[in-house]
């Protein structure tokens, strides 16, 4: 796969996401462009046209209830980061955070990233192709990690903050 | 008017309808179908156009696909006409024609003087 194929892949796979496109709907629609792009030797922007505008063709309606979903993860989220934060806080200055242990807050920031980790779980379903049945993304155990290590960066940065500023 | 510079919106209008016909000749792919349109004098349709196109026809239940392994490429994507599609071809063809033949009525004849 050339590098303008494989990068067109990776744009307009976020893109068809972003639009909440059904995972196997995406898996033909960017099939088809590599296959049709092998065929003709067009590179695929020459072909379909730049990926963003290509996946809007596709976009339909986002339901209500995804759109609730979305601020309340986005709301789960800042208070997640907001306890870890205090948590992180609390424990170098050998403080309480607003009347519990900051152990306890530490604990609570973490259970609180739970839910936004289902949300993106259940949004980014593995995509398959269907020329092979091999996933064209990854798989949950990718978005698992990458969201905790990210948890844990942020802990570790806060952690940096606190030990320099308290 | 040169072949492949056709009014976008004739082009947007019988285009499902020559789609479909080229499928209901023989089972193809889609690249095989947009040489088959240019051969016919229909200019290029790029795949943005195309596969829109195909798939709208494949939702509607006028064609199926299946994927194919190709020959060391990655696969094509087959289509078919169905029944149905078949039916609508047919139908839609002869609408078509009677609807050319009203409108070519109405124009001057591109050899008439003005």
């Amino acid at each position: 796969m050339s590098t303008d194929t494989a990068t067109y892949r990776r744009d307009l796979l976020r893109a068809l996401r972003s639009h909440h496109v059904a995972p196997d709907r995406i898996g033909e629609i960017v099939a088809e462009v590599e296959s049709h792009v092998a065929e003709t030797g067009e590179t695929p922007v020459e072909a379909f046209g730049p990926a963003r505008e290509y996946a809007a063709g596709f976009a339909g309606p986002r339901p209500l209830g995804a759109r609730l979903a979305g601020v309340w993860l986005v709301v789960l989220g800042a208070a997640c980061g907001w306890l870890i934060a205090n948590g992180v806080f609390g424990l170098v200055a050998d403080e309480r955070v607003h009347g519990m242990p900051a152990g306890v807050a530490l604990a609570l920031g973490a259970l609180l990233w739970v839910p936004p980790m289902i949300g993106q779980l259940r949004r980014q379903l593995p995509v398959a192709d269907p020329r092979t049945g091999r996933r064209m993304t990854p798989g949950p155990a990718a978005v698992v990690v990458s969201m905790t290590v990210f948890l844990a960066l942020l802990a570790a940065a806060t952690w940096l903050v606190a030990v320099l500023t308290v | 008017m040169p072949d492949d510079n056709w009014p976008g919106e004739w082009l947007r209008a019988v285009l499902p309808l020559c789609v479909l016909a080229a499928v209901a000749a023989e089972e193809t792919y889609g690249y095989a179908v947009a040489q088959r349109l240019q051969a016919a004098g229909l200019g290029t349709v790029k795949g943005g156009t195309l596969y829109p196109v195909l798939n709208r026809l494949e939702e509607e239940g006028f064609l199926t696909s299946s994927w194919r392994e190709g020959a060391g490429g990655p696969g094509r994507k087959y289509f078919t006409v169905t029944a149905a599609g078949a039916e609508h071809l047919a139908d839609r063809t002869s609408a078509w024609q009677s609807f050319t033949e009203r409108a070519e009525g109405l124009l001057p004849s591109a050899r008439s003087p003005r």
